[in-house]
């Protein structure tokens, strides 16, 4: 089947903007464009470690300190980041396309850089890591503070890596970045595009799925047509950008659909799946649930495909303007799950005046 | 108050920009007419000229153009596109020839009477805002050729701060006072001619009182005509959050109310200010609109521009929007 659309997503990612206007943008952004290189090109994995990360007094204390000042919603320094990325891609690297995750643990949706309502999800689910958190993706673009947010979550996933699982989700990319927001808010609060660089070449090395206590699969996205079992997904090479087509790109673009069979996307990418290949896919890898990301529902969760399938989605009030609820999901040792429910933060400390207005057709 | 209103022309006329600078506008359709050719030119030239006007309006155009959000890109091809062709299809549904005028309420810094007048050469067209919006308007109209050869040239001394040539006037007008709205089109309009009246996110600014004494006393002024309406509504169930929301952030950082968002939530509700007057209404969302009127070329057309990662948020988006006709 021929996805209709890959060629616009390259399209937005080669011509971020268009110069026509104005001289003066259209220089600025050339300037951008011109410093940006390929893959890798920021440095943090040209000296990956053999063996994963370990922890010492010195790295801890240094950790806790980013955290600390990560929490009051303050960037890192670019030299700073460049030291968690490299950190981040000795933890990264060792774990599996598909990371085996123990129970309980709390499973998250998409957070899109609004930072005040990631400290409302740990205040609802509990702090980290007392609680254990699996979040499925979709840290950056959308909202204000992407740099915050996905700064925060790789720290607490160097500091405690076997309580917090990070999965890639289909805007940890440096295609998607560049339309939707994390790359402009980069470049604006670092004046130089060198963090989105390392951020991107970091992505990489995010695990693609997890599986819960072999039960529940975890992904952003949904599944492929080219993956039938969970060993196939273990067999991709992931250590690269997000494909525009094949497996990995639908594992992370796919939406689950009440029509039956394998359907065109409506995204322009990955392919929509009905009831028919949800339960074969459980049937055939011996699971109860797979549990994605990656839409917006209006309830923060939903179900679908009789319960083979659910959507949870962790950024309420989505771009500051939807009205959605958000939503976590509890699943305990005994395999329940419960979902928890939240709204958006009061933002304190975030004060009103400056707040970017969220666009609407005037 | 008036000028936080003022203000969104700054933000319709850069989404406009936006979406012709990345091809959305003009639809295709119109690429395809001698009349629309110049569409994207005129634009830009108009947007230049802002520059040196207003730094302020030029900044958002700026930012607008740089940002390019998809889904904004998107909203504003329906709007758009939607507007055109209802005022198309009233012009040629006219027996041929007709006499026609329309007149925009609130009309900012919209350039499409440029190319309207020229595809009906039998069209008047009347635009009306707040006094600063006008001014700028006639400011950059009277400044460049272009504008002044298509929409002729102006009558007597040459005026910053209107524009009146044999077929088009700027006016400035507050909406708000009746007697003055009245006054204007009475003094540049026929009542016999058939009336396109046009407001586009404009009645969403006006209290419930002024808003319902314009739509009535305009519609009683003109034998014949068609309302056209484009708004947001608030949205009706108890769960829907969308208009409440739009309201405060509106409010908090732009000092900008919609005093009737929520009072006509719903589509059907919008209609029925137009009620009493009209002999018929049709009113869809921008979703619905989308959905069924946009033909599956220009879907695709729109798919290659860029990449629009999500449908549900526009879905929410459009479905929050309305245009009306309303037939009298």
């Amino acid at each position: 089947m021929e996805i209709d659309n890959d060629v616009a997503m390259q399209d937005a990612a080669e011509e971020p903007l268009d110069p026509t206007l104005d001289e003066d943008a259209g220089t600025e952004h050339q300037d951008g464009v011109q410093t940006r290189e390929g893959p890798g090109s920021s440095g943090i994995a040209d000296h990956k470690a053999s063996k994963p990360l370990q922890l010492d007094d010195g790295n801890i204390g240094q950790l806790d300190r980013w955290i600390e000042h990560l929490g009051s919603c303050q960037v890192l320094s670019e030299e700073d980041v460049g030291r968690l990325c490299k950190m981040a891609v000795d933890v990264l690297q060792f774990e599996s396309n598909v990371q085996p995750v123990n129970v309980p643990v709390t499973i998250c949706g998409d957070v899109h850089g609004q930072f005040h309502d990631l400290m409302e999800l740990f205040k609802i689910g509990g702090p980290c890591p007392d609680t254990n958190y699996l979040f499925m993706g979709d840290y950056v673009d959308r909202g204000y503070y992407s740099v915050e947010t996905v700064s925060y979550l790789v720290a607490m996933k160097v500091r405690y890596p076997k309580r917090i699982t990070i999965l890639r989700g289909n805007h940890e990319s440096r295609q998607i970045t560049q339309v939707y927001g994390f790359y402009d808010e980069c470049l604006r609060k670092y004046g130089s595009a060198n963090v989105w660089k390392m951020f991107t070449d970091l992505f990489d090395y995010f695990p693609i799925t997890a599986l819960v206590d072999n039960k529940v699969f975890c992904l952003h996205g949904g599944l492929s047509p080219m993956i039938e079992t969970v060993d196939q997904v273990r067999e991709l090479n992931r250590i690269q950008e997000v494909p525009h087509e094949g497996p990995m790109c639908d594992l992370l673009w796919s939406d689950p659909d009440d029509r039956g069979g394998w359907g065109i996307s409506p995204r322009g990418a990955g392919f929509t799946f009905g009831q028919d290949i949800s339960e074969q896919f459980n049937h055939t890898n011996d699971l109860s649930l797979i549990a994605r990301a990656h839409q917006l529902v209006m309830e923060g969760y939903a179900w679908s495909h009789q319960q083979s399938v659910v959507t949870i989605f962790s950024a309420p009030n989505y771009c500051y303007r939807c009205g959605n609820q958000a939503a976590i999901m509890e699943f305990d040792e005994n395999h329940n799950r419960q979902f928890l429910q939240y709204d958006p933060s009061m933002r304190p400390g975030e004060p009103t005046v400056s707040r970017k207005t969220p666009d609407y057709f005037l | 108050m008036d000028r936080a209103v003022q203000q969104t022309d700054y933000d319709a006329f850069s989404c406009k920009i936006s979406a012709i600078a990345k091809k959305y506008l003009p639809c295709q359709k119109q690429l395809e007419l001698r009349e629309f050719s110049d569409y994207p030119e005129l634009h830009m030239a108009y947007a230049q000229s802002l520059k040196n006007l207003s730094r302020r309006a030029y900044g958002k155009v700026q930012k607008a153009v740089q940002s390019s959000m998809p889904l904004m890109n998107y909203g504003t091809y329906v709007r758009t596109v939607a507007v055109d062709i209802a005022i198309e299809q009233y012009i040629n549904g006219l027996p041929k020839g007709s006499k026609v005028q329309v007149l925009n309420l609130g009309c900012g810094s919209d350039l499409r009477m440029i190319n309207f007048m020229s595809r009906y050469p039998q069209l008047r067209w009347i635009d009306l805002d707040f006094r600063e919006s006008v001014h700028l308007k006639a400011k950059i109209l009277n400044s460049d050729d272009r504008f002044r050869q298509r929409l002729g040239f102006p009558a007597g001394d040459l005026s910053e701060e209107d524009y009146v040539s044999g077929r088009y006037v700027l006016h400035s007008c507050n909406l708000n006072l009746i007697e003055d709205v009245l006054e204007i089109i009475q003094e540049h309009t026929d009542p016999d001619v058939p009336t396109l009246v046009l407001t586009e996110c404009v009645l969403c600014y006006m209290k419930f009182k002024p808003s319902q004494v314009l739509i009535d006393e305009v519609m009683s002024l003109y034998q014949t005509g068609m309302w056209l309406s484009y708004d947001p509504i608030g949205g009706e169930t108890s769960t829907d959050r969308f208009g409440s929301i739009m309201q405060s952030n509106l409010r908090e950082s732009r000092q900008l109310d919609l005093p009737t968002l929520m009072v006509f939530n719903s589509a059907t509700k919008y209609a029925q200010r137009f009620k009493s007057n009209a002999t018929s209404t049709d009113i869809r969302t921008m979703w619905q609109y989308y959905q069924t009127e946009t033909i599956p070329q220009e879907k695709q057309r729109l798919k290659s521009l860029q990449f629009l990662d999500e449908i549900e948020e526009l879905e929410i988006i459009l479905s929050h929007y309305v245009l009306l006709k309303a037939f009298w």
